[in-house]
């Protein structure tokens, strides 16, 4: 009974932990400018991320490590160093890009500029880690997350044409601005398929200490905690889709994006707008702080785990430490939340076939899965993955400086 | 046995199970007529940087000095101590018999100062 509760509470938390600045930024993008068009690339990018994280989360349970740990063990240190420098990259933009969503949510609640609340965020970020554990973290996040089902809410109340909401599921060319088009497809793919989520799934299946006969958990909380959680970043795309669409607004600020509500809740509008964004961004900056720590000490081999006493990981604490101010570095510089959450994302991609490149290899190794290697069919999935990411990556930059 | 496979970037840990660090670089013995024997395990930033390009690694040799850790760093672990190797490798020693916890517990006094530390 209470294993169920703890799969219940791991699929809600999932939902509630679902959206965050990249995936909100470029589902109001894609909604705005193409409609339902792109709801395809949501659902593909939540399957491709389901995957790989059950499969993440199947080497932390199987095998007893993370993701970074087991492909620095598998692929050694010259093959690791560059995902692992991509990863520490991107978490860097992401985190400042996160803290920034957090600090313009503050903005719009409270009309004094989002730059002075930087540093109090990124200290609110540091304390919850600091005298947390990571249940309390981790449900903690997930269920003040459940607030961004504001979003599923819009999207329902504005009672949107279902056939046109269905056809946005089938990939089509859009008869305007196709560059445009592409390069928000692979950015909602980049914004979900977040390396970040990947690791620290993997870290959270070792610190919740499951075992073989926890696979199970594992299954459900990827496909139904992501699936459904997915549904919110719909949400985003269809509400901006209804309301920003026909105002031919694009979205180049949360500000814009908060205008989204409007029709639906009035007058609290910008506040709830301003607690989904706020709480979304907070949640995931919280995991990639954690998460930065917890590559560099899987990575190292120096002893980590945020339910362990800080005096025993220590060089853990300082490394998630030292992340978190460079990133508030980064933030206090003064670039645009949005500007960099798109850099980001395009990072993303480009090391995208590096990132999945190692599951391959790791799915079908016993000594990291044991008996439960991976069938013909996800080993298709990601031979199919790798060529995909390895063309989504030649296209991205391009398509950043064309498209962005 | 292969030693790039088995040995170099595995998780190393102590008597008591208390992690080390990972193979960073490893100290072969090499005499002509003779096949490499492989004396040390070596854990450190320097030692991995060396490992990509001597140049890095003789930076970062350099950044340890400069922290005051160059005597302390890499840490050496001679290869008879080796107790087994699996998924890491078991050391017959603890980590207080080497001076794999100095950065460790140098950031471990800082960090009881704050607020909370425990």
């Amino acid at each position: 009974m209470k294993k169920i509760f703890n799969v219940l509470l791991g699929v809600v938390t999932s939902i509630g932990g679902f959206v965050e600045a990249g995936s909100i930024s470029t589902a109001a993008q894609g909604g705005a400018e193409f409609g339902f068009a792109l709801l395809w690339a949501i659902a593909l990018a939540t399957i491709i991320l389901a995957m790989l994280a059950e499969m993440a989360g199947r080497v932390a349970t199987v095998g007893r490590r993370s993701m970074a740990a087991a492909v620095r063990e598998r692929f050694g240190f010259h093959y690791q160093m560059i995902p692992l420098g991509a990863e520490l990259m991107i978490d860097l933009l992401l985190l400042a890009a996160e803290i920034g969503g957090v600090a313009v949510a503050i903005k719009l609640l409270t009309g004094i500029g989002f730059q002075w609340w930087i540093l109090p965020v990124g200290l609110a970020v540091w304390l919850v880690i600091w005298f947390g554990n990571f249940t309390v973290i981790e449900d903690g996040v997930g269920l003040l997350g459940m607030v961004t089902i504001a979003f599923v809410v819009a999207a329902w109340r504005l009672q949107p044409p279902l056939n046109s909401v269905a056809t946005g599921f089938l990939p089509s060319l859009p008869n305007h601005d196709l560059t445009r088009y592409a390069f928000l497809t692979v950015s909602i793919v980049g914004a979900t398929v977040s390396p970040y989520l990947l690791n620290f799934y993997s870290s959270g299946a070792i610190e919740e200490k499951w075992t073989e006969p926890d696979l199970w958990i594992n299954r459900v909380t990827c496909y139904l905690g992501m699936g459904f959680g997915s549904i919110v970043s719909m949400g985003v795309l269809i509400t901006a889709a209804v309301v920003l669409g026909p105002l031919h607004v694009q979205v180049n600020s949360y500000e814009q994006a908060a205008l989204m509500f409007v029709p639906v809740f009035g007058r609290w509008a910008v506040l709830l707008f301003a607690c989904a964004l706020g709480v979304g961004c907070f949640g995931a900056a919280i995991e990639i702080t954690l998460n930065a720590g917890y590559v560099l000490a899987q990575s190292f081999g120096w002893p980590w785990g945020v339910d362990k006493p800080r005096r025993d990981t220590a060089r853990f604490c300082a490394a998630f430490t030292l992340v978190l101010l460079l990133a508030l570095m980064v933030g206090i510089l003064g670039f645009d939340p949005l500007q960099m959450t798109l850099i980001s994302v395009a990072l993303t991609v480009v090391v995208m076939p590096l990132m999945v490149l190692p599951f391959l290899v790791l799915m079908n190794d016993e000594q990291y899965v044991k008996t439960h290697t991976s069938g013909a069919f996800g080993n298709g999935f990601l031979a199919v993955l790798t060529i995909l990411g390895a063309l989504m990556a030649l296209v991205v930059i391009p398509l950043e400086v064309f498209g962005g | 046995m292969d030693v790039a496979h088995d040995l170099l970037d595995k998780h190393i840990v102590d008597r008591n199970g208390h992690e080390l660090g990972r193979v960073d670089g490893i100290v072969l013995d090499v005499r002509p007529g003779e096949p490499p024997k492989l004396t040390d395990l070596l854990i450190g930033a320097s030692a991995l940087g060396c490992r990509v390009n001597p140049t890095i690694g003789r930076w970062v040799h350099a950044l340890e000095h400069a922290l005051g850790l160059g005597h302390l760093r890499p840490i050496r672990i001679d290869c008879t101590r080796i107790e087994e190797i699996d998924d890491k490798i078991k050391i017959d020693l603890s980590a207080g018999d080497t001076t794999a916890d100095v950065v460790e517990q140098r950031i471990r006094t800082w960090l009881l100062k704050l607020p909370g530390s425990r």
